[in-house]
């Protein structure tokens, strides 16, 4: 996925995965307050180019939008509606603990820095204003989402790393105060943390009326458990160390990380909250298609 | 089986970390960074079978490579009882014959031949046999030899002898002949009567590890066994003459009483007395003959049971005791004196005066220094007189032929200065204490002979008499000062020249300046030194099978003179009572020797070469009367003692192989090593295997 593009962080751009993903839209699902005009429909009517209708004046209407026009003609005051199309908010949380370090050819913070740059381009390449927050147990870099930072938010992508221990609900608890816009929060993660903790994390975030969307990336060693020899297992994080056999062991870690993965798959769906889980075997614009594909999808149903 | 290093067994310990490794190495030695062990810690630990082992083969593979390289490093050996059990291997025969003379008893030494006849004849061709006869001392007449008809020959050619049975040299020297010995089988076979008085448990004495030690009993027929027991001589002298009685016991060793059994006594082969004895069972009995009087020396006389042509019992060397009845010979002692007679006053009547022994005085004027007179002398007594040169020469020539010389210095004792480093004392100027206190013996060396008899308390004391003047002596570095006056000044000085001894007293014997011929230590004082200087010892009337004769002693106490016994003493011949005759020489041969040994019973003649030779000495060897109680022993104590408890083997640690024996029995850890790398071979080549396939 590299690419010679003068901006920095450019190179998780893909040119196949956005010839995959070029004819789709990312439509929010929820109409978000913008100032500009973009595809994301607005539950409110704004300066927008789209005529929605006359109603009368009443007091306190802004006086620039009356249909001076219409007032020529009938002497009456007709205040112009637009059914506005506004930009929204579209934030990533990326996770740079260090167990996104992890994964033999590809680790999951390149592949989940490749998907937020990837969700980035298209949400400003559609006039969404785009910002980055990376965070391990505290927040690392911020970029706050405006309409001119996808640069800096293709930068921050790039020089992040995995240094620390990371935990998430102390720092989605606080970057809650910063989303009093409503817009579109992705959640990058891996999200070793119980359902509950994760969900008591982005609660904050939901609440505020953010559409909040979980990008669960997991490395397929995590997922399947192929290992055969016993060693000594180092938690990245912690640096605990525990001998471990495989054999038995590995079917017992298979189906707690699927009843783990179910649990967070269906407490997303309580919410309601979009959960998806990325194997970083599969192909990035594979996994772009399918979420937004079934975004889509959803947006249709609500 | 045994290990020479056990210690080694401690390395197996290491076995455990093959499993060790087995179970954990591998999870240490690789870590594996993982995202987080949330959901690993979450699994029960039981369900992780960390214990369990994969390549069970490899493991054992490992640990049996292990525990045969640590038990090849213990040094294991086959014990010599493991070695001997191998079946079919050869054996070495040691067979122990007693020959004793109570082996004598009866048939008894017919059926000792028979049975180690039997015994050999048990043999097969690869066996090999040594043949001890043993009674005192052990002798090999057979040594490891194939050949079982000469074995047989030479225990038919042996008779019993006149020694007692000692078990105990017996098994040493087969013990050291098996020792020697290359074949995986031992066996010692001992024919014996086994009697009690023949064994003596000796903790020290083990035969090689896994002898097999067999005890085959010859008893004679039962019956009446008499012992004559060492005779008591009473000595009197009558008219002159000395008279001897001579008192014979008889011990009955049987059940069965004896009752008017002749006895005779014998002199120089004749029957001179003959009398009959009863003793009842185990008991004893005696008799006394008539006193005899005894005018030759070394009168051979013994006491006999029965007759010789018809024994009493059947155990014939013990019916016979011999011993030797001679008249004291006196010291021949020549007092050289000058001046008035009664100077010698009380020397004379104090050498005159004894029995053990009698002092032959002489008194001579120093003249009779320069003659011939001293070849006559055993002792020499100069008491207060100038000696001149000459004297001088032919004194130290007397003394050191054997003689004694005593040198009382008084104010006319001299000795020339040529001659002055000779004596152990320099004879200085006379010291007066004629005033104020006079001098006391004191400082007496009480473990000199001369002292020793003085030496317990209230057995006189020296220091009551009183010295008003005596000669400075200077003691010479050789000579041993006996005895000082209250100011330290020596008083008696010795010092050994040659064979004889030589003694300065620093005062005269008589009254003139000292009063200790008054005091009552004055007669033994004398005495002592008479027998001390002669080399006086009295002599035993008999001796037993085994004691050493000390043939110097015998011809002092038979009144041999200086001159005699060094002629003698260039050539002496041995008569020994089964009519041999020999030079008495020193072990080496070449040199001439003054102890003989006794082994034959009877009577022993020591002569000296040339006309003048001196006495001849008679000594009368008895067998030992232990060896007549015929009371036996059970074999198995014996058995038990020499194999360490083990009847069949020595259980203890003093099992002696020779080298290569033992290089056999400790070469099983080459075997183990060896079995061990190649289970490490075979270990690498399936770890290799298991590695690939699981690749």
């Amino acid at each position: 996925m590299s690419l010679t593009s003068p901006v920095p962080g450019a190179r998780f751009v893909d040119p196949v995965v956005l010839a995959r993903i070029g004819n789709l839209e990312l439509i929010a699902k929820t109409v978000v307050d913008g100032l500009i005009n973009g595809t994301h429909r607005s539950p409110f009517f704004g300066a927008s180019v789209d005529f929605a209708e006359h109603r009368g004046y009443v007091a306190g209407d802004d006086i620039r939008r009356v249909d001076w026009r219409v007032y020529a003609r009938t002497d009456k005051y007709y205040i112009k509606e637009f059914e506005a199309d506004s930009n929204a908010n579209f934030s990533v949380l990326l996770d740079v603990s260090k167990s996104m370090g992890f994964g033999a050819k590809l680790s999951k913070l390149d592949y989940a820095k490749s998907l937020a740059a990837c969700l980035a381009y298209l949400a400003n390449a559609q006039r969404d204003r785009v910002g980055l927050i990376t965070f391990d147990e505290a927040v690392v870099d911020r970029v706050p989402a405006s309409a001119k930072h996808l640069d800096v938010v293709l930068h921050t992508l790039d020089k992040a790393r995995p240094q620390r221990p990371g935990r998430l609900v102390e720092p989605l608890r606080r970057l809650a105060e910063h989303f009093g816009r409503r817009g579109i929060v992705v959640v990058i993660s891996d999200f070793y943390a119980e359902p509950d903790e994760v969900f008591d994390a982005v609660g904050p975030i939901r609440y505020r009326g953010n559409d909040v969307v979980l990008f669960h990336v997991l490395d397929p060693q995590e997922i399947e458990f192929g290992f055969t020899e016993a060693s000594s297992f180092e938690d990245m994080e912690s640096g605990d160390q525990m001998p471990i056999v495989p054999g038995k062991l590995a079917a017992d870690y298979r189906d707690l990380i699927k009843a783990h993965i179910e649990t967070l798959a269906k407490r997303a769906a309580q919410q309601p909250v979009d959960y998806m889980l990325l194997n970083t075997s599969q192909p990035l614009d594979f996994a772009l298609f399918r979420f937004l594909s079934m975004r889509q999808r959803l947006s249709r149903t609500r | 089986m045994s290990f020479l290093a056990p210690l080694f067994f401690l390395a197996l310990a290491a076995l455990a970390v093959p499993v060790l490794i087995h179970l954990t190495q591998k999870e240490k030695k690789s870590v594996v960074e993982f995202p987080s062990l949330m959901f690993l810690r979450k699994i029960p630990y039981e369900s992780v079978q960390r214990r369990r082992l994969r390549d069970v083969v490899l493991l054992m593979l490992r640990l049996a490579a292990l525990a045969l390289i640590v038990a090849a490093f213990a040094r294991p050996f086959l014990r010599g009882s493991e070695l001997a059990a191998a079946p079919g291997g050869a054996r070495d025969i040691v067979l122990l014959v007693d020959r004793s003379y109570s082996m004598g008893y009866g048939d008894t030494w017919s059926r000792a031949q028979r049975a180690a006849a039997q015994a050999i004849a048990s043999t097969t061709p690869a066996d090999r046999i040594s043949v001890v006869l043993f009674a005192d001392v052990a002798e090999v007449v057979v040594r490891s030899t194939p050949d079982s008809g000469r074995a047989v020959g030479e225990i038919n050619a042996a008779a019993p002898g006149p020694g007692s049975t000692k078990l105990g040299p017996a098994l040493k020297l087969a013990g050291s002949l098996l020792a020697e010995s290359l074949l995986p089988r031992k066996e010692v076979i001992i024919v014996s009567d086994f009697q009690r008085g023949g064994w003596l448990p000796d903790d020290t004495l083990r035969l090689p590890g896994g002898t097999q030690v067999n005890a085959i009993v010859v008893e004679g027929a039962q019956g009446l066994n008499l012992a004559l027991t060492p005779v008591a001589l009473l000595r009197t002298r009558e008219g002159g003459q000395e008279r001897v009685t001579v008192t014979a016991g008889v011990l009955n060793r049987s059940a069965d009483a004896a009752t008017n059994v002749p006895i005779h006594l014998e002199l120089d082969g004749r029957s001179v007395q003959d009398l009959t004895i009863s003793a009842g069972p185990q008991a004893s009995a005696s008799v006394t003959f008539s006193p005899l009087t005894i005018t030759n020396p070394n009168t051979k006389a013994s006491v006999r049971l029965g007759s010789t042509a018809q024994s009493v019992d059947a155990l014939e060397r013990d019916n016979v005791f011999h011993f030797v009845v001679t008249p004291a010979a006196p010291v021949p002692v020549m007092v050289v004196s000058q001046g008035r007679p009664e100077s010698n006053l009380y020397l004379s009547r104090a050498l005159a005066i004894g029995e053990a022994p009698r002092f032959d005085t002489a008194l001579q004027a120093p003249d009779a220094l320069a003659g011939d007179a001293m070849t006559r002398a055993r002792l020499i007594l100069l008491n207060d007189v100038p000696v001149s040169d000459a004297a001088a020469a032919k004194l130290v020539t007397f003394v050191e032929g054997g003689g004694g010389l005593l040198v009382a210095a008084g104010q006319r004792a001299s000795w020339p200065a040529s001659r002055g480093d000779w004596l152990p004392a320099s004879i200085g100027p006379p010291v007066d204490r004629t005033r104020g206190a006079p001098a006391r013996l004191s400082g007496m060396d009480y473990g000199h002979a001369v002292f020793e008899p003085f030496r317990a308390p209230r057995s006189g004391d020296f220091s009551t008499s009183r010295f008003y003047s005596y000669r400075a002596l200077g003691a010479a570095k050789n000579s041993s000062v006996l005895a000082r006056f209250d100011t330290g000044e020596p008083a008696l000085v010795e010092r050994t020249a040659g064979r004889g001894r030589v003694v300065v007293f620093a005062s005269t014997l008589d009254l003139s300046w000292n009063d200790l011929a008054l005091k009552p230590m004055f007669l033994p004082f004398v005495h002592q030194l008479g027998r001390h200087l002669s080399g006086y010892k009295e002599q035993p009337s008999w001796l037993t099978i085994g004691q050493v004769l000390d043939v110097d002693a015998a011809e002092v106490a038979a009144g041999a003179t200086s001159g005699a016994q060094a002629r003698a003493a260039a050539g002496r011949t041995v008569l020994s009572p089964s009519g041999q005759r020999r030079d008495l020489r020193a072990a080496d041969g070449a040199t001439a020797a003054s102890a003989l040994e006794l082994t034959e019973q009877g009577f022993y003649e020591v002569r000296g070469s040339g006309r003048e030779a001196g006495p001849v000495i008679v000594a009368a060897s008895n067998v030992s009367l232990a060896e007549s109680n015929l009371d036996r022993m059970d074999p198995k104590e014996v058995v038990a003692a020499v194999t360490g408890g083990d009847p069949t083997g020595s259980t203890s640690g003093h099992d002696v192989l020779p080298d290569e024996a033992q290089e056999l029995a400790q070469r099983v850890w080459w075997y183990l090593l060896f079995a061990g790398i190649l289970l490490l071979i075979a270990e690498s080549v399936l770890a290799h295997r298991l590695s690939r396939a699981t690749r």
